[in-house]
């Protein structure tokens, strides 16, 4: 029993690592960010890619990732969705159309399968991520095998989202994020520049997703198109939980990943799934602002 | 009538036209192939009708199309001649066959524990109606949960998102019942009245032409009727327009449960057309993708979204031919999408209005202020 609690809580850290950015973007900006699953995309293939070519160990990557995704969000805040706020549907599609490019420009190659060049890590292929030796196995905890991989996960989604919790509640920047999320318009008549906070907490939000990303390189296939089922989950959790809250987000993540583990060992995956959205479907139809919202002004 | 009205007017009797003039143009092959789109043309009416008019974005669209398509395919799987050829006077599907425990009956009712479900599938005619009876009423339980409970904007395209992933699991997951990932292939032809719809056949194409057209006709007229008209009011304010007394939740339902027949009725047109049913109809990129359609098209004309899908589609099918573009295709896509949003937000449909505007003001200064006076005199 103790060991499937286990695979659930890793399972729900996983959720919540793609979920944080989103709860922060969602909830601050009211932008539905569907590229957010090509960001946890992107960091995987940073772990690919650094290494192939810079023989650089999962650990390097995190870092690397999150720098790379976040520098990418800011452009794309900077570039399409600054000029779409307050039009929280068109967010949703204007990103679908940024999602799709993103998964083709690693499908292509960016363009240079075009020139007939091909960079090793990247096109339509599989690619995997060799996990290092002092993360691979399992240890005994309490009379369950308890794998070395999904404990690191955790122990990573806790450090990141103390982190946001940090910035979020005990930093200036955070204190104007939590102001915008109450009420953008008088953050604004307060003095604080809500452009700029903004598109600093949409690259944030994208860095977490890289991080998510070379997370799920470790135990995943990585292709193109990983990003798609995770964006969907990621919403599932956030909208579970409340937009706006942090708090909320964690405690759905956790209880969404142990239905999926709980269910998947009664039966199988796909039913797990199945439940999970069924679940979602009907925490929104009893309570629609999610289960553990405040109540915006 | 205003001269913009008889534009419009003609606008639909000249698209209805092209569709059905289409197969002087063309051999058998080409017709199929525009059939699908012209299915793919009432997907984008469907989403216009619920996005544009009544500010509903259902992200899981696919969910009425794939119904619609499986009830049909279930008859017409019956009917295929690999079911009939199994040794037993009743048919069977194949993939049921192949699957079978060893010693179990080979008869419809108790070959597994869910092929009883496939009984009534043996008249094609309970294929034709559940295809679009279960859509509805799918669509009927979900809106009357959802909007009577208030629930509005991205929490609907959520729920609708759900539902269908949901749905797409369980079928897929059903796979003695269903063949599960690889759908239901191999379908006999659809017979109505004595006439046989080969899919390569000009009879499959007018009808798929026929209720596009239709379809097109209904909404439009559909549209311009007082709850089409509350339905408009409701989109713009939901909030005033249930101070006024209107029952919000009882027109979003109805509009609601027509377009999910509509998208039913798609469904199984594409059935008779591709000759397949499978659970990819159920894919999010799917139902995004009918979105996509609508908004390039025009999310607020129904004619703008019917003809975005179609030409979206005939642009994609040329630009396939070449291989080394098939991926470079769904990028380009993409860009257009971001461009539409970003700088074009009410699509082809939009756009022809406002040319055809600057068209009449050049034509006949005057006439536009004043038919907007006229306008404004009758609200």
């Amino acid at each position: 029993m103790l060991d499937i609690l286990f695979i659930g809580l890793s399972l729900g850290s996983i959720l919540l690592l793609v979920a944080l950015g989103l709860a922060i973007t969602y909830g601050a900006m009211g932008v539905i960010n569907m590229a957010h699953g090509e960001m946890v995309m992107i960091g995987a293939y940073v772990a690919v890619l650094s290494g192939i070519w810079l023989r650089a160990s999962l650990l390097l990557a995190i870092p690397l990732a999150f720098i790379v995704t976040a520098l990418l969000g800011l452009l794309i805040e900077r570039v399409v969705v600054r000029r779409l706020y307050g039009r929280l549907l068109d967010t949703l599609l204007a990103t679908w159309g940024i999602a799709i490019l993103l998964q083709q420009a690693v499908r292509l190659e960016f363009g240079l399968s075009f020139l007939g060049i091909h960079v090793e890590g990247l096109g339509a292929g599989l690619q995997n991520v060799a996990v290092p030796s002092y993360l691979q196995g399992t240890f005994r905890l309490a009379s369950a095998d308890i794998n070395a991989y999904r404990t690191f996960i955790i122990v990573i989604t806790a450090v990141l989202t103390l982190a946001t919790w940090f910035i979020l509640y005990r930093t200036a920047a955070g204190m104007q994020v939590r102001a915008i999320i109450r009420n953008p318009k008088m953050a604004a008549a307060c003095g604080i520049d809500v452009k700029r906070i903004n598109a600093m907490t949409f690259a944030f939000g994208s860095g977490l997703a890289g991080v998510a990303g070379v997370m799920m390189s470790g135990f995943k296939t990585v292709f193109p198109d990983m990003g798609t089922t995770m964006v969907v989950d990621g919403f599932m959790v956030v909208v579970t939980g409340g937009v706006g809250s942090l708090f909320g987000t964690i405690l759905s993540s956790g209880l969404l990943g142990e239905i999926n583990a709980l269910v998947a060992i009664g039966t199988n995956d796909i039913l797990a799934r199945a439940v999970v959205f069924g679940v979602v479907i009907l925490v929104i139809l009893v309570k629609p602002s999610g289960l553990f919202s405040f109540k915006g002004r | 009538m205003s001269i913009e009205r008889k534009f419009q007017i003609a606008a639909y009797v000249l698209f209805i036209a092209v569709i059905f003039a289409a197969p002087v143009f063309g051999d058998e092959f080409w017709l199929n192939r525009i059939s699908k789109y012209l299915v793919y043309g009432m997907l984008g009416v469907a989403i216009a009708l619920t996005w544009g008019y009544a500010g509903i974005l259902n992200l899981g669209q696919g969910l009425f199309f794939g119904l619609g398509a499986y009830m049909l395919a279930m008859s017409l799987k019956l009917s295929s001649p690999t079911s009939l050829q199994q040794g037993s006077d009743k048919p069977v599907p194949d993939f049921m066959l192949w699957n079978a425990e060893p010693g179990a009956p080979t008869q419809l009712c108790c070959i597994n524990k869910g092929s009883f479900l496939w009984l009534p599938f043996q008249s094609q005619s309970v294929g034709l109606v559940l295809g679009i009876v279960l859509p509805v009423v799918i669509a009927g339980a979900l809106g009357m949960l959802v909007f009577r409970k208030r629930i509005s904007g991205v929490f609907v395209s959520i729920i609708t998102l759900a539902l269908v992933l949901l749905v797409r699991l369980i079928m897929v997951d059903a796979q003695p019942v269903t063949n599960g990932f690889n759908g239901l292939t191999d379908l006999g032809w659809l017979t109505i009245g004595g006439i046989e719809f080969d899919p390569y056949s000009r009879a499959t194409y007018y009808l798929c032409a026929v209720c596009l057209s239709l379809t097109l006709i209904g909404a439009r007229l559909i549209v311009e009727t007082r709850a089409g008209m509350i339905l408009q009011a409701i989109r713009d304010d939901q909030v005033r327009a249930r101070y006024l007394g209107f029952d919000v939740s009882l027109y979003q339902v109805f509009f609601f449960v027509i377009s999910a027949g509509i998208a039913g009725v798609a469904g199984m047109l594409y059935v008779i057309v591709a000759e397949f049913a499978s659970p990819t109809f159920m894919d999010l990129s799917f139902s995004v993708t009918m979105v996509v359609w609508a908004a390039v098209g025009g999310r607020s004309s129904l004619l703008g979204a019917c003809i975005g899908a179609i030409l979206i589609n005939m642009i994609e099918a040329e630009v396939s031919e070449t291989e080394a573009l098939v991926e470079a295709w769904k990028a380009i896509i993409g860009l257009i999408f971001v461009l539409v949003v970003l700088f074009m937000p009410r699509g082809l449909g939009g756009l022809a209005h406002d040319v055809l505007r600057q068209f009449i003001r050049r034509l006949r200064p005057g006439s536009v202020s004043s038919s907007l006076q006229q306008q404004s005199g009758a609200l």
